[in-house]
């Protein structure tokens, strides 16, 4: 997968040159300039109705700037990219901002990707149950800091909604070589005669085809997440170096992975992405971090997010990647006498606080002396942060599978693109809620 | 309270929708309707010991629907200059698709309705002024046990102006405002309580009230813990009952499949619920907080009867989908955003509260009871199956008396017994947020639930 490379600014290089000189003065007097965001992002949209098609476009810049006071902080953003635009945005701090007059290249719009439209008509006509709705994102960012200014390439995203009585949905990355064959599976009808497990049963739970990537997603991703653990909110917080499950663990995070959706060549406070380690050998080894929750953990930065260009920079992670074991993930599941096999998750939530884990099951079946028996019906799976992570299973399935049916990851309401890849895992017990 | 809403980007609002307009009859003849807006928000969040974040977003843009030769089109830019009509117009020809009817109300369908009053704004300050009100509210009412943990005050103007082919205009200039409170015990992990307020009117905002109110139900956490179970009568509190109705509004809008749940879900007599409850769709309540003069393609905004004393009487649909499935337009399209196309969907699901009962009455006549105060995962109702379920955490009630917390209750079962069970509903209405538009619920009390320890 290729992103497009950093020397290919959505802007006139020139003008961001200028406009980074312009944020060194602001920078130095109070309030303090931090930095300039400025963002371009194009959405389609395609749906099923009544029978015909209906398509849609979107297509939005804006730009955002933050300020530190004394006594407080301070965001600013407005619609718009031009140099009027800029100078209206860096005027709202209370001193009237003028920025030298050139005339910058127009910067070039971001467009659909050739046969896009037909793939998308395609991608409706399969799915012929209930409603469908596909969507292209696109988004391109650049942050200008007082020192210089850096480009953040995103790949391009895709996301398939299908409503009526299954309702489901896919995120990957355009032209993922593995987009048709989820397609297939997304709009494949679930399986007759299911099965649900009674409420309060506790069972070993198989998590395969990429599930486990969003279980950890959940119990790692989310709770090494600076903002959480520098007011103690994580379960996690106190637990820096510590075993926190199996020995046989290793857990990164890593927006380098171009082929999964939450990749980035910088993050949205200009950092040059790298992949953080965050479990090594089961042990906690690192947060993740934005600029601020970098300076109070004394940790690396790099993961400043931000849902779109109105939105300040919050601390999120990116792709989790759980490193594969050595074991035949048939072999786990063959010595799993009974329990439930999970091979699609619909959605998955961790309250920081309680340490609750909920896991919506899609699908999946009954295992009986490691053999499926019966297709499950959607259900729930819950537990304790800490208590799920130390029943992880030492033997760790070779089989890494990216996830492709969660990823529109919402924390605090707000919604980003996330991927996740992981090999088969066996948790030895949650509890069907 | 500082000037009522912002007013100076109709100007520009004007000037964009005049530029789409000439554009648009350069393009050939296609019948149009272009809807510019303006919006600015600002959020200010207080948290003790934490220097105050503010955030300020200006966003505005165009969209345009068109439709030719029996093909439509949208699109959206970002932007009032003459250049973001022209792109939103390239777009929506750019992507037209044909379609076997034509989505865009006629005129005859099309006015305006009073928008009601505009609301004014608080000045600045004012959330610093209230956030320390509730942190020494919090305190003194618990007696230290519990501090303010943050304060989110969110309040924005809007402005906006729809304008179609044939002549028609509509503007609205609104403003909202809330508030959401977190609290939490000063020992030990856990029991975070959030409340989010929508304040309709910020000069009635009653600070030591909003701490009474949370501090006391945040203080029955920290009570002896009760469980029980059995035939009980179940409350549920305005938050629970919203998250519930919220579940259930895929009843109360155009069916897009073609099994329609909702008649497998009526009684013999038609009915979904008992007679206490009648749902409305208000557009019109000054209070509640989705205001304009009309929907969000130019039907006159209405309060639309959805369930009449339990029984189904009418479902919301846009014109586009009223067409498609075959249900009457009553002006039941949301446009949230200029960037979205405007798409049935409930603006102010309400219950009507006119026979309601004061919520002590409601409390002392529900004798053993369960009351729900805290949802603790989003309400699930599967109408397929006729099924729900609810997990809440609540206090045990004897006569109205508390006799301990129940920290967590999961109850579920046939979703038509439990409609059909509510017994009287209360006049605590408060207003909260869904996915899209609001939902406004009092309390609601239901008999003979079983409810398992």
């Amino acid at each position: 997968m290729t992103l497009p490379s950093t020397a290919d600014p959505p802007f006139d290089p020139g003008w961001l040159d200028t406009l980074a000189g312009a944020c060194r003065s602001l920078s130095a007097s109070t309030p303090r300039l931090q930095d300039v965001y400025l963002e371009r992002r194009l959405e389609l949209r395609m749906s099923t109705l009544a029978g015909a098609c209906h398509a849609e476009e979107s297509r939005s810049d804006g730009a955002a700037a933050r300020w530190r006071y004394p006594s407080r902080t301070a965001f600013h953003a407005r619609t718009g990219t031009s140099q009027p635009a800029l100078e209206d945005l860096l005027s709202r701090h209370g001193r009237r901002t003028d920025l030298p007059r050139l005339r910058p290249a127009a910067p070039a719009e971001l467009e659909p990707p050739a046969g896009w439209r037909d793939w998308a008509l395609r991608t409706l006509s399969s799915a012929r149950r209930g409603h469908c709705t596909v969507r292209f994102l696109a988004r391109r960012a650049v942050v200008v800091g007082p020192e210089r200014w850096a480009a953040v390439a995103c790949p391009p995203l895709v996301r398939v909604e299908v409503d009526g009585e299954s309702p489901s949905a896919l995120l990957a990355v355009w032209q993922h070589p593995d987009l048709e064959s989820w397609l297939s599976e997304l709009v494949a009808p679930p399986p007759a005669r299911r099965w649900r497990p009674e409420p309060g049963l506790k069972v070993p739970v198989l998590l395969r085809s990429g599930t486990a990537g969003v279980l950890l997603h959940e119990l790692i991703g989310h709770l090494v997440e600076s903002d959480l653990v520098s007011c103690g909110d994580s379960p996690l917080a106190a637990l820096a170096g510590a075993a926190v499950t199996a020995l046989a663990l290793d857990v990164a995070d890593d927006p380098l992975r171009r082929d999964l959706p939450g990749a980035f060549s910088c993050d949205d406070e200009g950092v040059a992405a790298a992949a953080v380690q965050l479990v090594r050998a089961g042990r906690l080894v690192g947060w993740l971090c934005d600029r601020a929750g970098a300076r109070r953990l004394r940790a690396a930065d790099g993961r400043g997010r931000r849902a779109s260009w109105a939105r300040p920079p919050v601390p999120r992670l990116s792709n989790l990647i759980v490193a594969p074991g050595t074991t035949d993930p048939d072999d786990i599941q063959r010595e799993l006498r009974d329990g439930l096999l999970v091979t699609r998750l619909g959605g998955a939530t961790v309250d920081p606080l309680s340490g609750r884990l909920v896991l919506r099951v899609e699908r999946g079946w009954e295992l009986r002396q490691g053999r499926r028996r019966r297709p499950l019906e959607p259900f729930e799976l819950t537990g304790g942060a800490l208590d799920v992570l130390a029943h992880v299973e030492p033997a760790v399935g070779n089989d890494p599978c990216p996830d492709w049916r969660l990823g529109w990851c919402v924390k605090d309401g707000v919604p980003l693109p996330t991927g996740s890849e992981a090999p088969t895992l066996l948790v030895h017990h949650l509890e069907v809620l | 309270m500082s000037a009522p809403a912002d007013s100076r980007h109709q100007e520009r609002l004007r000037s964009a929708a005049a530029t789409a307009r000439d554009v648009l009859a350069r393009s050939g003849p296609c019948r149009w309707e272009v809807f510019t807006k303006a919006s600015v928000t600002r959020e200010v969040e207080v948290a003790p010991g934490e220097p105050p974040r503010e955030l300020e977003a200006e966003e505005m843009g165009v969209a345009v629907r068109t439709v030719r030769g029996g093909r439509a089109g949208f699109a959206a830019a970002s932007g009032l200059e003459a250049d973001a009509a022209r792109r939103a117009i390239a777009g929506a020809c750019a992507v037209e698709q044909e379609l076997p009817f034509d989505p865009l109300p006629p005129l005859r369908l099309l006015a305006a309705a009073d928008g009601g009053p505009v609301r004014g704004l608080p000045p600045r300050g004012w959330a610093s002024h209230v956030g320390e009100q509730l942190e020494t509210g919090v305190a003194a009412i618990s007696g230290g046990r519990l501090r303010l943990r943050r304060c989110l005050f969110q309040e924005g103007t809007f402005s906006w102006l729809m304008q179609t082919g044939e002549g028609f205009v509509a503007a609205f200039d609104g403003t909202a405002c809330s508030l959401l409170t977190e609290v939490q015990p000063v020992a030990g992990r856990g029991g975070v309580w959030r409340e989010w307020h929508h304040v309709a009117d910020p000069s009635s905002l009653d600070p030591a009230a909003l701490a009474r109110r949370i501090a006391d139900r945040a203080l029955l956490v920290q009570g002896r813990i009760a469980t029980g179970s059995g035939l009980v009568s179940l409350i549920l509190a305005p938050e629970v009952a919203a998250r519930l109705l919220t579940a259930l509004s895929t009843l109360l809008v155009v069916c897009r499949d073609r099994r329609d749940p909702l008649p497998k879900l009526l009684d013999s007599s038609g009915r979904l619920a008992s007679d206490p409850l009648t749902l409305l769709d208000d557009r019109l309540d000054p209070e509640a907080p989705i205001a304009g003069p009309c929907d969000g393609e130019g039907l006159p905004a209405a309060r639309t009867l959805l369930l009449e004393r339990g029984i189904p009487r009418h479902r919301l649909a846009s014109y586009r989908d009223a067409l498609a499935f075959g249900e009457s337009p009553r002006g039941g399209a949301l446009r949230l955003s200029y960037r979205d196309y405007p798409s049935t969907g409930i603006a102010n699901l309400r219950v009507s509260t006119e026979h309601g009962l004061p919520p002590a009455d409601l409390l002392r006549d529900a004798g053993t009871a369960l009351y729900l105060l805290r949802p603790l995962a989003p309400v699930l109702v599967d109408v397929a199956a006729g099924s729900y379920r609810i997990v809440a955490s609540g206090v045990w009630l004897d006569n109205g008396r508390a006799r301990g917390w129940h920290p967590v209750v999961e109850l579920r079962g046939s979703l038509t017994r439990l409609l059909g069970r509510i017994e009287a509903v209360g006049t605590d209405l408060a207003w909260f947020q869904a996915e899209r538009g609001a939902v406004g619920a009092p309390s609601l009390l239901i008999a003979g639930q079983p409810v398992m320890g």
